[in-house]
């Protein structure tokens, strides 16, 4: 085996990743706001996994606000580094949603729709009054499973893999493909970002 | 590119080989073996349940996989399908992972473990609780093992933080530096904590069993009084006094707890020496285990089995257990070294000196820091918001001690982390980046401090929003300390409010100034959370009294109550009074009068605000009741009955304030039978008024049936009133104080019965 199958194999196993997008304009919108839309959401079944519950941190400073909790992933209205935006963090994939992924490809791909979906809903959420928006092009992709090491290598393997996704979901920076660089130190979990 | 090199054939096990302690490695694969076996249908569900009690992997809200969304209760479709990691609970539904914290001590490595932790696994956040553990939450089974592997290697367990055994021992988080202790316990936490884990006479028990550390009699430390067996530091003249020398030693206290009926410990020995109280500590394990309850387990702790035998006789027990047991070096092998735990300043002793000062620090300075024994060291509180702090905060927090005392914290048992050994001068320094990292509130330990268990947010027996209702509180306090409200007065400066989800009382209401525990009352054919007021606790002198209820207020108006009973205490104490004193001389039919408006029920047309809890906007109900759109407020009979017998009770109240034990007694066994005959009289109006009758109606309508039985505690609350009923005078204080708790716990019981026969009969109409 080669070594760029090696790592396109070897990357495909990872499952836990992180993707924050971040708020174009949530001024006007405090985080509790967000405790009665993530209840209806689980009463009307608005998303098509298992969501289990609501969980409030808005009294933490700069924590993740307030959760949705679900079996395959959190979403969150998420106040870390005190930039707001909508988090989605996926654990497991067990729901029909999300069979047949099988790639890095495919799962960025499906990290990018589920998150995309949620900005859509609390953009259209009648509680909140068109108050927030979402930055599509302001993205934060984090590998949140630490037996993956937070290296160069890695870091630009992903990066390859991210830019691909966000072409084929729209995210572009005109004709080109956007900016993907490298946050945080090394000891952080990898995290890669836009824009 | 750099060439990629990631092998993702790597699990922890493999990465972390030879870093985690062979026993705990063993500890932990025998764990997953048993996770795979069970997944196999190869271990029993109840076995299975305490086999991961005892790893500290606990159950959480929701996860018998039904859950109310406000309207009706529904399934939630784990992928799992029938898969159980214990009776009634679902394999994939999330869970706790509580994570002992042995005395609250931390390092930097151990921060930064839990920091990476809360964010690969949990929600992000680190939970501080009032036993100094830490807890994650919405954690799945199959995840644990690899959670107790990388723990383990930075030198944490979760064995036997849950189930029946020896629990997390805490201390006072002064101990060491002090200005009143006689010498620091934190080696004695430290050895007893290591003796007893895993030990052979600790593993047969009914129920927890909880270890406490204090320091000194005088101040709220290790709260000895309320643990299964505490130990104050004490030392005496070595000699019985001929020689000029001392020997250090405990004075240790047996029976201690705070449950749903709480025991003030006893004293099983004026003094031990400390080379005598491992073994000691080994023979009360040997009594609970051979003669501890383990069938009902409603009273399967110690403090019960000390009330059944007295402490004269526990006493001669232990005395027979320590005479025959086999010598063990480790009893004393620790004193070799009692420097084990010692946590030495890394900055030179500096006094503050005059200069500028970031915006707030003097409010903090005068709230948060406190002098240490140690002359030019402080010790500072991080005041942590129902004690929570993020994963970046945690890691955060792990840099900064590094800089200013080498990288140690204590966490509090009032949800609090403290740094100790902090040079003065730093102060200034370390208030900046406290509070760049959001760590730097002031008011720990003060009225806005208010501490909670998780409640209805995840536990699964918390019936109110312990946290949402602290929540409330703590902005709502610091609001009126900022416009100089009611609260902001000095006299009610330095209060405890706690608040528990339920009675079980993890958030120590007992014990606070002002103390409130879940409870939910019927109206308009709906449930309205509430919460029992709880005053006259006593928190200083390790936890030196228990308070009592007064009246349950809805929980959406707990804030104005806070606010009416501190302002009255604000404008008519007497010079120099407690807040203890002051309510015991104005009385709790003062107190019930002054709130008596807060408790008279809107309908839901009227008001639906306080028909759900807070922070969680679904409908406070359980069960599909319909009702019409004309209804009014109907009472039943029973809901008269049930009151009449809150009335008695709080009559036996005012009773015991003023001393009358025997008539509250009374009082506390009349309350029973009238709400267990307002009970009865659901299925037979005829009943009549005689004890004889009323309990054996009880008994055969309600107890046999299991109609009574509380989803959780069983018989539990139905036995108070057999145990009354046989024996029913008494003139001891105490015991009248505990006959009052198990009457209000009991009239709890017959709401809550009431509920449950309501929502049949609506079911079998619907």
């Amino acid at each position: 085996m080669d070594m760029e199958s090696a790592q396109v194999s070897d990357l495909d196993t990872l499952v836990k990743f992180d993707l924050k997008v971040l708020a174009a304009d949530a001024a006007e919108v405090v985080a509790e706001e967000f405790i009665p839309v993530f209840h209806r959401w689980i009463t009307e079944r608005v998303l098509p996994e298992l969501l289990i519950d609501v969980a409030d941190y808005s009294h933490v400073h700069e924590g993740p606000g307030v959760l949705l909790v679900g079996h395959d992933a959190i979403y969150a209205y998420d106040l870390s580094r005190g930039e707001p935006g909508l988090l989605y963090s996926r654990r497991h994939e067990s729901g029909a949603a999300l069979e047949g992924i099988g790639s890095l490809d495919d799962r960025l791909r499906s990290l990018l729709e589920c998150a995309f979906r949620a900005c859509d809903l609390i953009e259209a959420e009648p509680n909140l009054s068109g108050r927030v928006a979402f930055d599509r092009h302001r993205l934060e992709l984090r590998v949140n499973d630490r037996l993956f090491p937070s290296d160069e290598a890695t870091a630009v393997t992903l990066a390859g893999a991210f830019q691909r996704a966000l072409a084929e979901a729209g995210v572009r920076d005109g004709d080109a493909p956007v900016e993907v660089k490298r946050i945080g130190e090394p000891r952080e979990r990898l995290t890669l970002r836009t824009g | 590119m750099s060439q990629l090199t990631v092998d993702s054939t790597a699990t922890w096990k493999q990465r972390l080989e030879g870093r985690v302690p062979p026993h705990l490695d063993e500890e932990i694969d025998i764990f997953e073996t048993q996770i795979a076996q069970k997944r196999q249908g190869k271990i029993d569900d109840k076995v299975f349940a305490e086999t991961r009690l005892r790893r500290g992997v606990y159950g959480q809200r929701y996860d018998n996989g039904q859950r109310h969304d406000g309207t009706a209760s529904r399934a939630l479709e784990y992928p799992c399908g029938d898969l159980t990691k214990g009776p009634n609970t679902v394999w994939d539904a999330p869970g706790m992972l509580r994570i002992k914290i042995p005395f609250g001590a931390m390092n930097g490595e151990q921060m930064e473990v839990l920091a990476d932790l809360a964010e690969e696994y949990s929600d992000g956040i680190a939970h501080v609780t009032t036993r100094q553990d830490i807890q994650l939450h919405f954690i799945h089974i199959d995840d644990t093992p690899d959670i107790m592997r990388r723990l383990a290697a930075a030198g944490i367990t979760t064995q036997e933080a849950c189930g029946n055994s020896v629990r997390n021992v805490t201390a006072c988080p002064m101990a060491g530096v002090c200005r009143d202790e006689p010498f620091d316990v934190s080696p004695y936490a430290h050895a007893l904590t290591h003796f007893l884990l895993g030990h052979k006479d600790a593993q047969d028990f009914g129920r927890k069993f909880k270890i406490a550390f204090s320091g000194c009699a005088q101040h709220a430390c290790g709260l000895a009084n309320m643990h299964d067996l505490g130990a104050v530091a004490q030392v005496r003249p070595t000699g019985n006094g001929t020689s000029s020398g001392t020997e250090r030693g405990f004075k240790v206290y047996v029976g201690g707890g705070l449950g749903a009926v709480p025991h003030q410990a006893k004293v099983l020995r004026e003094f031990v020496r400390e080379d005598e109280l491992l073994p000691l500590a080994q023979a009360v394990c040997r009594v609970f285990g051979r003669l501890g309850e383990k069938r009902n387990r409603a009273r399967a702790r110690v403090k019960f089995l000390v009330a059944k035998l007295g402490i004269e006789e526990f006493t001669r027990l232990v005395d027979e257990e320590l005479a025959i047991l086999p010598p063990d070096d480790r009893w004393s092998a620790y004193l070799g070294d009692l420097s084990v735990t010692d946590e030495a300043p890394t900055r030179p002793a500096a006094t503050l000196e005059a200069g500028e000062r970031p915006d707030g620090f003097a409010e903090w300075l005068g709230s948060n820091v406190q002098r240490q024994r140690q002359p030019g060291y402080v010790a500072v509180a991080i005041n942590l918001p129902l004690g929570d702090l993020t994963s970046t905060q945690l890691r955060a927090l792990a840099d900064t001690t590094r800089r200013y005392n080498g990288g140690h914290v204590r966490n509090t048992v009032e949800q609090n982390i403290l740094l100790r050994n902090i040079s003065e001068a730093d102060l200034p320094a370390l208030y900046a980046e406290l509070w760049e990292q959001g760590l730097g509130e002031p008011g720990a330990s003060s009225l806005v401090d208010v501490t909670a268990c998780p409640g209805t947010d995840t536990c699964k027996l918390g019936i109110s929003a312990s946290r949402g209702l602290a929540g409330e509180l703590r902005k709502r306090i610091a609001t009126s300390i900022k416009t100089t409200g009611v609260l902001a007065d000095e006299a009610v400066k330095d209060l405890r409010i706690k608040v528990s989800g339920c009675f079980n009382s993890c958030g120590q209401h007992h014990v606070a100034d002002i103390g409130f525990y879940g409870v939910s009352r019927k109206s308009d054919g709906r449930t309205i959370p509430h919460f029992q007021v709880i005053l006259g606790g006593q928190w200083t002198e390790n936890a030196g009294s228990y308070g009592l209820a007064v009246v349950a207020v809805p929980a959406k108006r707990i804030p104005e109550a806070v606010e009416r009973i501190a302002g009255l205490f604000v404008t008519e104490r007497e010079k120099g009074e407690s807040f203890q004193n002051f309510i015991a001389r104005v009385g709790k039919a003062r107190i019930r009068q002054l709130l008596d408006d807060l408790t008279k029920l809107p309908t839901y047309l009227e008001d639906r605000t306080l028909y759900s809890d807070w922070g969680d906007p679904r409908e406070y109900t359980i069960g599909d009741l319909g009702v019409g759109e004309c209804a009014g407020e109907v009472v039943t009979a029973v809901e008269f009955g049930l009151s009449a017998a809150e009335r008695e009770v709080f009559q036996g109240l005012l009773e015991l304030d003023r001393g009358a034990a025997e008539t509250a007694a009374e009082k506390a066994y009349a309350a029973m039978l009238q709400a267990a005959r307002a009970l009865i009289t659901t299925e037979n109006i005829d009943i009549g008024t005689a004890p004889e009758e009323i309990v054996g109606e009880f008994r055969t309508r309600f107890y046999d049936t299991e109609l009574f039985f509380d989803p959780y505690a069983g018989a539990k609350f139905a036995n108070y009133l057999f145990r009354i009923h046989g024996d029913a005078e008494t003139d001891s204080g105490e015991e009248a104080h505990r006959r009052i708790e198990e009457a209000q716990l009991f009239i709890e019981a017959a709401h809550a019965c009431n509920q449950r026969i309501s929502e049949l009969q609506a079911a079998r109409v619907a």
